[in-house]
């Protein structure tokens, strides 16, 4: 079973993600902060991370960097709110950048496109 | 001279430089004394102010204090006020927590400082080459071409063609294939007797190099080098071409060393001499730019007759031997009697009276005793210093001479 690490401050967002991906059979952990993902990136067997950008304290950009030195090659997907951040040269490195909406598929697609 | 606009400037500082061991054991490689007044990173960061750039990163790594020291002493010379600046930058570990582990990795690791400056172009240069070179030529054939990148190569010989990294490319100068150190280097089109090496000095299209060092990160085998593995990931892929650094007209390729390893540091040494050197210090439209010393004048005094053939001698020297083909930093002093011959003398070394050098370079501060041989008998000084493969003595200064 492949691990999912869903990082989000928003908590709604967490639980429908929580909800919808074991559903599709994957394992999900979820985090609050990226402090905490980041402990739980060294811990756990992670196959993939999906990343909230604007967080408080360390924001996904800050985050990123950091995720891939611990673990190269680990795909991670942005889920934002907002487009803009696509312009950063610091959001290219991740594999997938999507846009949040209530409707998943687009999420979902990249998941399975990542883990395959 | 017109600044260019949109441009980033990003000098490679942080290699070990282990082939120039000793000289590199406590610094830098591009902070070692080259011709007398010199550190070697001054010839490119003189090219960078004959080309206008007066914006530029310094990546330090290995040995960046002596590095940090000599930009301080001989290079606040930018007009902070007028946005230049000459910024060094070790690995920061704040993005990732590691050294860099390349040139390309040093790029990635400071992705935050592109992203403050978003430039449209990016100059990577290397801190330990030796040539004169306007960017600005170079920049006009990479924005002309379209380019994606443009490496800097020089012509070589094919023969010689099969220790370097080699630049395949069509008539249009676009770069068809890289190949490292190959058995049969590909010509230049119209010119079949020589190859194209490559410089190691690069303009990149800004959001191309972000998207190339990215996914060379996440490369898991890469060795993180724009030749190694830049160049070659890029070539087919992405628009490359290749900038022939040569003499206008075309006939021949312009003076440019890599000092990568002591005999090369020694005989780009020798091209420094003669009346008319191969590599002309005293090029009155290209200055290079050393540290400012104050130095009494140097002075030569000796009862008898002092035989100088060929030197070049710094200030602050005092001179009683005879000299040939040798190089003296400041504050160097050369006993009565004694005979000095293709010798590299770097700051304040005593040669004692009726002491004999040969083929030699000697670091800052060493004294020679009297009647002492260095370069006489290579067997001898294998015993107590570094003998190159040429033959070439090198006397690190904590050598004991006795």
């Amino acid at each position: 079973m492949k691990t999912i690490l869903v990082v989000d401050d928003d908590e709604a967002i967490r639980i429908l993600l929580q909800e919808e991906l074991t559903e599709e059979g994957y394992r999900v952990i979820t985090a609050s902060n990226a402090r905490d993902a980041l402990k739980i990136v060294e811990q756990e067997a992670l196959n993939l991370v999906i990343l909230d950008i604007r967080m408080p304290g360390m924001d996904g950009l800050e985050a990123l960097p950091r995720i891939l030195g611990m673990k190269e090659g680990l795909p991670v997907i942005f889920n934002t709110a907002y487009s803009q951040y696509q312009e950063s040269f610091m959001s290219w490195a991740a594999d997938a950048y999507v846009i949040k909406s209530a409707d998943l598929s687009e999420l979902k697609n990249k998941i399975k496109e990542l883990l395959t | 001279m017109n600044r260019p606009k949109g441009l980033t400037t990003i000098i490679m500082a942080g290699g070990k430089g282990e082939r120039l061991f000793p000289l590199t054991r406590n610094q830098a490689k591009p902070a070692i004394t080259f011709g007398g007044l010199y550190r070697i990173i001054d010839f490119t960061l003189s090219n960078c102010l004959h080309s206008g750039i007066r914006q530029i990163y310094v990546l330090s790594q290995y040995g960046s204090f002596s590095l940090d020291r000599h930009l301080k002493q001989a290079w606040d010379i930018m007009h902070p006020d007028l946005g230049e600046y000459i910024h060094s930058m070790p690995p920061q570990q704040i993005m990732v927590n590691r050294w860099y582990r390349g040139t390309a990795d040093s790029i990635y690791q400071n992705l935050t400082l592109l992203e403050e400056e978003r430039p449209k172009q990016v100059l990577i240069l290397s801190g330990d080459h030796v040539y004169k070179m306007n960017y600005q030529e170079m920049l006009d054939f990479h924005l002309g071409h379209q380019a994606d990148m443009t490496v800097a190569a020089v012509m070589v010989p094919r023969r010689e063609g099969s220790s370097l990294g080699i630049l395949h490319v069509d008539a249009d100068s676009q770069v068809v294939n890289f190949l490292e150190k190959p058995a049969e280097p590909p010509p230049i089109p119209g010119n079949p007797n020589y190859c194209l090496a490559s410089m190691g000095v690069y303009f990149f299209r800004a959001e191309v190099l972000v998207e190339e060092v990215i996914k060379d990160a996440k490369h898991t085998k890469s060795s993180h080098d724009f030749g190694k593995d830049i160049i070659p990931q890029m070539v087919g892929r992405k628009r490359v071409f290749a900038f022939n650094f040569q003499e206008p007209g075309g006939a021949a390729p312009r003076y440019w060393r890599d000092i990568g390893m002591l005999d090369a540091y020694f005989r780009a040494h020798l091209d420094l001499l003669g009346e008319k050197p191969v590599f002309d210090l005293f090029d009155r439209d290209w200055p290079i730019r050393g540290r400012p010393q104050l130095t009494p004048p140097s002075r030569y005094t000796s009862p008898s007759h002092v035989l100088l053939e060929d030197c070049l001698i710094a200030g602050g020297c005092q001179i009683q031997g005879n000299l040939r083909r040798s190089v003296l930093s400041p504050r160097v002093q050369v006993g009565p009697g004694a005979q000095v011959d293709d010798a590299i003398l770097w700051e304040r070394v005593a040669i004692g009276a009726g002491a004999t050098v040969r083929k030699a370079i000697i670091e800052d501060g060493v004294k020679v005793p009297p009647g002492f041989a260095i370069g006489v008998d290579l067997k001898q000084d294998a015993k107590r210093f570094h003998v190159t493969e040429n033959g070439i003595v090198v006397v690190p200064n904590n050598a004991v001479l006795e």
